[in-house]
């Protein structure tokens, strides 16, 4: 018994720093993946069934961020011959944001989102694609430049605004699936998400900057 | 270490992935919405209605084919369908007017005989032959021309609704939302096109042209 407990501080010890940094991000991952997996899962599939907001702007939202979660644990292990090869490809963080921005377009045209609640397999590929992207979007914010974020953010929140102001002022049902007045919800939604990003992406960057620069 | 080029061929090749999915998921960007992919698909290759037992306002029952095919013999009448459930304050209202004007502009032209008005609904649990009774009374609608019908089981409902591509979510105050539009359909029950509540007008030019065509081909032997 003692010999057990003194086993288990030992292993405790060990877990502290990196390591045990590296385990609570896998843990969160998990956890988002998780979630977000169960939002698609009878009987929480009710929700994004009758939801806009609950599809698109908590399950999709939660995909990124378990992916981003998944990326960072990974970055914190020693780079394996893939992942180096894969950073290779990925110069100045270009091809992650362009794998991002072409999945977060496809997901926003109202027809796959109607597909997404109606076929299985459309919502298979939906939670699948969204999580990469946000593998992706980790390792693009990493590698990339300050000029090249402005690029790529400058040009994706403003659309995300757009769209999010449309659904909220067309008189126009956009998806079958959904109600307008849950449209118009998930629309003011998208508005509020864009604007939040915006600035939490902001205040990185300019952290990141103050970092970098040397004094 | 490899450099930029083949980081830009990468993203290259990402962008048109991309690309070609989309294009392929909105038939080449023809539409965005399922209503227009809905509606374009149709208009590409008309559709085959397939076979329910339905009740009319008179109680009446019999197959929808049979409905739709009209008198033995006869070349039959083109349908404007619309789905309604007869409890609707919303958009069926506007579904009706559509239909009210449509029926006055049937009986001027006189084209009883070459175009019909079929109201279907998707709410056969409540809409039995009274409920769709007092709904045509409500709606003014003349027997001979807008005829009222709803399924004999409700558990075809759903065969029904996908056959047509409707979509129906509940909405607030125990209302549902739909996809409204007026469905051309032939007498030998094919859904040929699918138009928005806006163009009746070329629905009705569609459907009359259609008749057309079927009497002259019924009289040409």
């Amino acid at each position: 018994m003692m010999a057990r407990r003194s086993a288990l501080a030992a292993m405790a010890a060990q877990a502290t720093g990196p390591r045990r940094q590296a385990q609570l991000l896998g843990a969160s991952a998990g956890l988002a993946s998780a979630a977000a997996l169960c939002l698609s899962l009878p009987p929480l599939r009710r929700l994004i069934e009758q939801s806009m907001v609950w599809h698109m702007l908590v399950q999709m939202p939660l995909l990124l961020l378990a992916g981003c979660l998944f990326g960072r644990m990974l970055a914190q292990r020693p780079a394996g011959a893939l992942a180096r090869s894969a950073a290779s490809l990925n110069r100045y963080g270009l091809s992650g944001f362009m794998l991002a921005q072409c999945v977060a377009a496809y997901w926003m045209v109202p027809a796959m989102i109607d597909r997404a609640v109606v076929l299985p397999t459309a919502d298979a590929a939906k939670l699948g694609s969204l999580w990469l992207a946000g593998v992706a979007l980790h390792g693009a914010f990493r590698q990339a430049p300050a000029a090249v974020q402005v690029f790529f953010v400058g040009y994706a929140l403003p659309m995300m605004g757009w769209l999010g102001y449309y659904l909220a002022s067309t008189d126009l049902r956009l998806c079958n699936a959904y109600a307008l007045e849950s449209q118009v919800r998930a629309g003011w939604g998208l508005v509020l998400l864009a604007a939040v990003a915006g600035l939490a992406w902001a205040l990185a960057l300019q952290r990141r900057l103050a970092h970098d620069s040397p004094g | 270490m490899r450099g930029l080029p083949g980081t830009f061929a990468a993203s290259l090749a990402i962008l048109l992935v991309g690309l070609v999915a989309l294009f392929a998921a909105t038939e080449g960007g023809s539409g965005f919405t399922t209503e227009t992919l809905r509606r374009s698909a149709v208009a590409q290759a008309p559709a085959p209605v397939p076979d329910f037992g339905v009740t009319d306002a008179h109680g009446q029952r019999q197959a929808l084919h049979a409905l739709l095919a009209g008198a033995p013999g006869a070349a039959g009448r083109v349908w404007i369908v619309d789905f309604v459930y007869t409890r609707c304050s919303t958009v069926c209202l506007s579904l009706g007017t559509v239909f009210q004007q449509l029926q006055q502009r049937i009986v001027e032209q006189g084209l009883q005989d070459r175009v019909g008005l079929l109201s279907l609904s998707f709410d056969p649990a409540n809409d039995d032959a009274q409920a769709l009774a007092a709904y045509a009374q409500r709606m003014r609608a003349q027997p001979g021309v807008w005829q009222f019908a709803s399924l004999q089981q409700p558990a075809d409902r759903r065969r029904l609704l996908d056959s047509f591509g409707i979509m129906v979510v509940p909405a607030p105050l125990g209302e549902f939302e739909h996809n409204a539009a007026l469905h051309v359909v032939t007498p030998d029950a094919r859904l040929v096109r699918i138009l928005g509540l806006e163009d009746s007008t070329a629905a009705l030019a569609l459907a009359q042209g259609l008749a057309q065509e079927r009497h002259a081909a019924d009289t040409t032997p």
